[in-house]
């Protein structure tokens, strides 16, 4: 009898001693710092959020291109739209980018994007169109820094712009209307792109960075016994 | 004029202004600090410095300075003499917010003069924003507010900043109005942190709020769920399912919602569980309502993880639930008429109406089921709450169910007993009291076990025969009250008259009646006055309230009565006419008759007897003015009319001359005429100006300037008339012209006055002088007398168009034309030149028939040549005088 009532003071001191240690858990004191993982949440629903934006905004834009641009089917070549950086990738290359490359491509193309988009916005004829293309260069930028941001969670450095390769969206005179068009269309075409595979790149960012919580809890109903 | 007034006033403004100005450019010293902002309770020091010229000129150094606060002189021991040129002053704690503080020096003969003045403003520098905080309202702009702390006394900017990490965005400058709230120019990005403070600025300081972190997702408000819309279903009368269309945001933002609803006569919200609402949908079913109720929903949403804020309330929606069958029996009982006749009994069943909560539709009739041992059933359907059969004497059970467009209630079921049973063990110690404003009854529940109790009663009154009520009650129950109406009836006026008011209502309905209505009870009072009180019975719906006092407010209230107690309907007022129906109509006819009655009488008597009242107060005087000795006018074509009124005014001159010609013994009288016209034409210059001496003044010599003519019956008829009275002697003998007439006043006093005495003769030449237009004579001579007024008009004319050198003809056709010129282009407004001028004349008369101003003098002149038939002063429409 006195033998279990001593083993259960102490089993009560040692329950003490756990939860007086508790906060201390680095695992659980998850208010300091918090890691990588919201900004990657937050990135994630920034490009659900623009690709939203850009549904509404490319359907606005390319009816005010007119036919055939707004025509559902319309697929035209990709003619003078070289420049612009290309979001579709091989599978299997796409599955073997490490967390750097992928960012860095990201970083890269939305840079570029942002570029001949503010040339889209010059364009633009109608006030409120302009005004929901800025909202969207706007929203783009945040991306960017959303993107630096979690590189700079993950500590990976920033990609520096080659000054060379710096893009000039001028619609010279070599331009047709119509191939100007083309490229604006093939921008917007290209910007859906590289917001669906980027909502698919922080996807898989956020699993693998999510912590497994549920481990300490495990470990400390352990430790009590 | 106004304008050039104006700038002249700004001129010398300016002018005072500049002067002033050059004034202050040169004073004698200055004050530093210039402006000085200072901080409230602190300390401040002000220094004065004078110029040598002055302190030369007012032979005065730092000495002489005298410092003044507000016109009040600082006293010396806060002055500091710095030098011989600088005075300064120190204030402790200043409390003041705003202060004038002037620098003096006091020259020779102790006479102060200003030098220099300044406005020492103080006032606290801005205090640390707090609590800012920023809403998103979707589809707008970000709005941030702010506590801005302690009143500053002084302008104070606030700046609300905001940037990204990488990015910073414009300033959002809050407006005078609205200093702690400002809207940034921009949509916020969500999923973006955003950093938030803002800067307080004033002249003593700045500073700025502590920086704000967030995501704009996160202070969103979304708009409220819109079309929502609520329908029922078929197979459960107990729910309602509620659709809505989710705000824009949905498609960004997880939502949760609050749902909220209410009977439709409530006014407290019931809400749904939120944990039942805490996902993104657009359908809900909301369960456990009652039956056939018409249900109230409103809506709102937020963001699932209840960061940001409510949405407004979505508008409401209502719906009414599907209904179901009774979910109560109704309560059921029965009278038998005592006289029965061979073996059968008239047995009336009875039963009340479900209350809405239990009906849970609408009742559409009720089936009553009565079996007698061992026989067949006999079914009823009934609409009404009674149902007479004839019974025979033995036992039967009565069913009665009550049915909607769902189903049937439970039965409720009826032992109607056998003519000879004899109930054995009644209810004991039934007692009843009052308690509450409510009649409670109280009775010991037998040993066995009861079914259900019928409470039955009536009122013991004097008047009224016993009535049974009845109630039924649980077997459970041992105590219950008598239900009153729990509503007073609504009384309301049909008629009001002056001393009396019939007062209608409805007959209470039968859910809030409780009970049988016994009577109604009507309590009315004026406002200074006591309560009168009316018992009347349940059966009318009508009263008439009399003997009330005319022009008072009345308020009534009435009060329905059952067994148990009564209830007050709404008060009503109502205010009695000063005057009933019609009376002021009887009175104001009668007397108005009266008054023409009287007046009618009074001018038939006047009338009757206008000799003897004439003879009393008006005795016959003559009139000298209408003395006249002839009359005559001469037959004038009618296309003269024009010239001949002209001449009227040219006559007019001579007028004051009254020419009488008289040949007695003339044998041709119309040669001689002719000859005096000539002769008196001849004498017209000379005897301008000369009176008659009949008339008196010239202007009062004739009423009608009397130029005897040969003229037939008329001239004859006045010459022979007036003849009598006045004496002209011709002094020349008949065929020798004298160079000069004659004149000789009538020595008679007798009235002058034939026509005083022939009316007759008067009214005849009137008629005859002007067809249809008979003027006065007066009126004649006021024109005479007004030709004075009148010829500018004449010599404008005569300016505007010189009628020597127009022949009569042309004249008068000229003046037609003019005329309907000017009536034709008066719509167009274009008179110009000469035919403004005429128009004056010529168009003012024209449209608005006013003949005499028609005429001129000046063209008279001219015409007076050419017509000589046509000299007699004339005038065509109103003037009275037509050429015959």
């Amino acid at each position: 009898m006195d033998l279990r009532a001593g083993d259960s003071w102490g089993m009560l001191a040692c329950l003490c001693t756990v939860l007086w240690h508790l906060p201390a858990v680095p695992a659980l004191n998850r208010t300091g710092d918090p890691g990588p993982g919201p900004s990657i949440q937050k990135t994630y629903d920034l490009t659900r959020y623009l690709e939203h934006q850009l549904r509404s905004l490319a359907g606005t834009y390319l009816n005010y291109l007119g036919p055939p641009f707004n025509e559902p089917d319309f697929n035209p070549p990709r003619l003078g739209a070289e420049t612009l950086p290309r979001a579709t990738v091989n599978l299997e290359v796409w599955r073997s980018l490490n967390d750097k490359l992928r960012l860095t491509q990201n970083y890269e193309a939305y840079s570029h994007l942002l570029c001949y988009l503010r040339g889209l916005n010059r364009q633009a004829a109608t006030a409120e169109l302009r005004r929901s293309l800025a909202h969207f260069c706007t929203s783009l930028q945040g991306l960017l820094g959303s993107i630096a941001g979690v590189m700079a969670a993950l500590g990976h450095p920033l990609p520096q712009p080659l000054p060379g390769t710096e893009p000039a969206w001028a619609p010279g005179p070599a331009h047709s209307d119509f191939l100007q068009k083309m490229d604006d269309f093939w921008l917007l075409k290209e910007l859906q792109t590289w917001l669906w595979r980027s909502a698919k790149d922080f996807n898989r960012l956020k699993k693998k960075v999510q912590p497994p919580a549920a481990a300490v809890t495990l470990h400390l109903e352990a430790h009590g016994f | 004029m106004w304008m050039s007034k104006t700038w002249l006033v700004q001129a010398f403004f300016i002018f005072i202004t500049t002067e002033s100005i050059g004034k202050l450019l040169d004073p004698c010293g200055h004050i530093s600090p210039e402006s000085p902002v200072i901080q409230l309770g602190s300390n401040f020091t002000a220094v004065c410095v004078l110029k040598e010229k002055c302190m030369d000129n007012f032979h005065v150094n730092a000495n002489y300075i005298v410092w003044k606060i507000n016109h009040f002189t600082v006293p010396k021991e806060q002055y500091a003499i710095l030098n011989r040129t600088a005075s300064s002053v120190t204030f402790t704690n200043i409390t003041a917010l705003s202060v004038q503080l002037t620098c003096n020096i006091l020259t020779f003969g102790q006479i102060e003069q200003n030098v220099y003045g300044i406005t020492v403003i103080s006032g606290l520098p801005p205090e640390k924003p707090k609590n800012l905080n920023c809403i998103v309202y979707e589809g707008k702009k970000m709005m941030c507010q702010w506590d801005p702390g302690r009143e500053t006394y002084l302008e104070t900017n606030f700046t609300l900043k905001s940037e990204w990490a990488t990015e910073k965005f414009a300033d959002c400058q809050t407006k005078r109005a609205t200093p702690t709230t400002c809207i940034v120019d921009y949509s916020p990005v969500y999923f973006v942190n955003i950093e938030v403070w803002v800067e307080a600025e004033n002249a003593l300081g700045k500073v700025s709020s502590n920086h704000i972190n967030f995501d704009p997702v996160d202070k969103v408000k979304p708009s409220p769920p819109r079309n929502l819309s609520v329908s029922n279903s078929e197979e459960l009368s107990s729910i309602l399912k509620l659709s809505w269309i989710n705000p824009n945001i949905k498609s960004v933002i997880r939502l949760k919602y609050n749902i909220q609803y209410r009977i439709k006569d409530d006014s407290t919200w019931n809400q749904i569980p939120p944990e039942d609402t805490s996902t993104t949908r657009s359908s809900f079913t909301v369960q456990d309502l009652q039956p056939f109720t018409e249900y109230v929903f409103r809506m709102r949403c937020m963001k699932e993880d209840g960061k940001g804020f409510w949405s407004d309330w979505s508008e409401e929606a209502s719906g009414i639930t599907y209904e179901d069958r009774p979910s109560k029996a109704p309560s059921f009982w029965y009278k038998i008429d005592p006289s029965h006749t061979n073996g059968y009994r008239s047995v009336q069943l009875i039963w009340k109406t479900l209350s809405p909560f239990e009906t849970n539709g609408r009742i559409l009739d009720y089936e009553v089921t009565l079996t007698r041992w061992k026989s067949r059933l006999q079914n009823y359907t009934v609409n009404d709450t009674k149902l007479t059969v004839n019974l025979t004497n033995d036992r039967y059970i009565a069913t009665l169910t009550a049915r909607n467009l769902v189903g049937k209630s439970d039965p409720s079921v009826l032992t109607i007993p056998a003519c000879d049973f004899q109930a054995t063990r009644p209810v004991m110690d039934l007692k009843a009291f009052p308690k509450d404003n409510k009649l409670w009854v109280e009775w010991t529940a037998p040993n066995e076990s009861v079914r259900k109790y019928i409470l039955e009663w009536c009122v013991l009154s004097d008047k009224l025969p016993c009535i049974l009520d009845w109630q039924q009650e649980d077997g459970t129950t041992h105590r219950t009250y008598l239900r009153a109406p729990s509503q007073g009836p609504m009384v309301r006026t049909k008629k009001v008259g002056k001393n009396e008011a019939v007062l209608e209502w409805d007959q209470l309905p039968v859910d809030v009646q409780n009970g049988f209505i016994r009577n109604y009870t009507i309590f009315y009072k004026t406002i200074i006055g006591n309560e009168t009180a009316v018992n009347v019975d349940s059966s009318h719906t009508e009263y008439t309230l009399s003997s009330l006092t005319s022009d008072t407010l009345y308020m009534v209230r009435m009060v329905a009565y059952t067994d148990e107690g009564g209830k007050d309907g709404p008060e009503f007022t109502f205010t009695t006419p000063k005057f009933a129906q019609g009376e002021i109509e009887a009175i104001v006819v009668p007397v108005c008759l009266a008054i023409l009655f009287t007046t009618l009488l009074g001018v038939l008597f006047c009338f009757n007897k206008r000799d003897l009242i004439k003879k009393h107060i008006w005795p016959n005087v003559p009139d000298p003015s209408k003395s006249h000795i002839a009359q005559w006018s001469p037959p004038t074509p009618p296309r003269h009319n024009f010239n001949s009124k002209d001449q009227m005014y040219s006559d007019s001159n001579f007028t004051d001359v009254s020419v009488v010609e008289i040949e007695p013994n003339d044998k041709k009288p119309l040669p001689d005429d002719l000859k005096s016209l000539d002769l008196f034409r001849k004498e017209k210059s000379g005897t301008e100006g000369h009176s008659s001496g009949i008339g008196g003044s010239s202007c009062m010599s004739s009423s009608r300037p009397s130029i005897s003519s040969g003229d037939e019956n008329e001239s004859a008829q006045n010459t022979s008339s007036t003849v009598q009275y006045s004496t002209v002697v011709h002094s020349g003998y008949r065929h020798q012209v004298p160079s000069v007439q004659v004149f000789s006043r009538s020595e008679s006093t007798q009235p002058l006055l034939d026509s005083e005495e022939r009316p007759e003769d008067l009214q005849l030449i009137d008629n005859v002088d002007s067809g249809d237009n008979i003027l006065p004579r007066q009126q004649y001579f006021k024109q005479n007398c007004s030709q004075q007024e009148t010829s500018p008009d004449i010599s404008q004319f005569e300016r505007s168009k010189p009628a020597s050198a127009v022949s009569e003809e042309d004249f008068v056709r000229h003046r037609q034309q003019q005329i309907s010129d000017m009536v034709q282009s008066s719509g167009s407004g274009q008179l110009k030149g000469f035919q403004e001028v005429s128009a004056a004349d010529a168009f003012g008369p024209g449209v608005e028939g006013q003949g005499e101003r028609f005429e001129t003098v000046g063209v008279a002149a001219v015409i007076d040549e050419g017509m000589p038939k046509s000299y007699l002063p004339q005038t065509v429409r109103q003037g009275g005088y037509v050429p015959q």
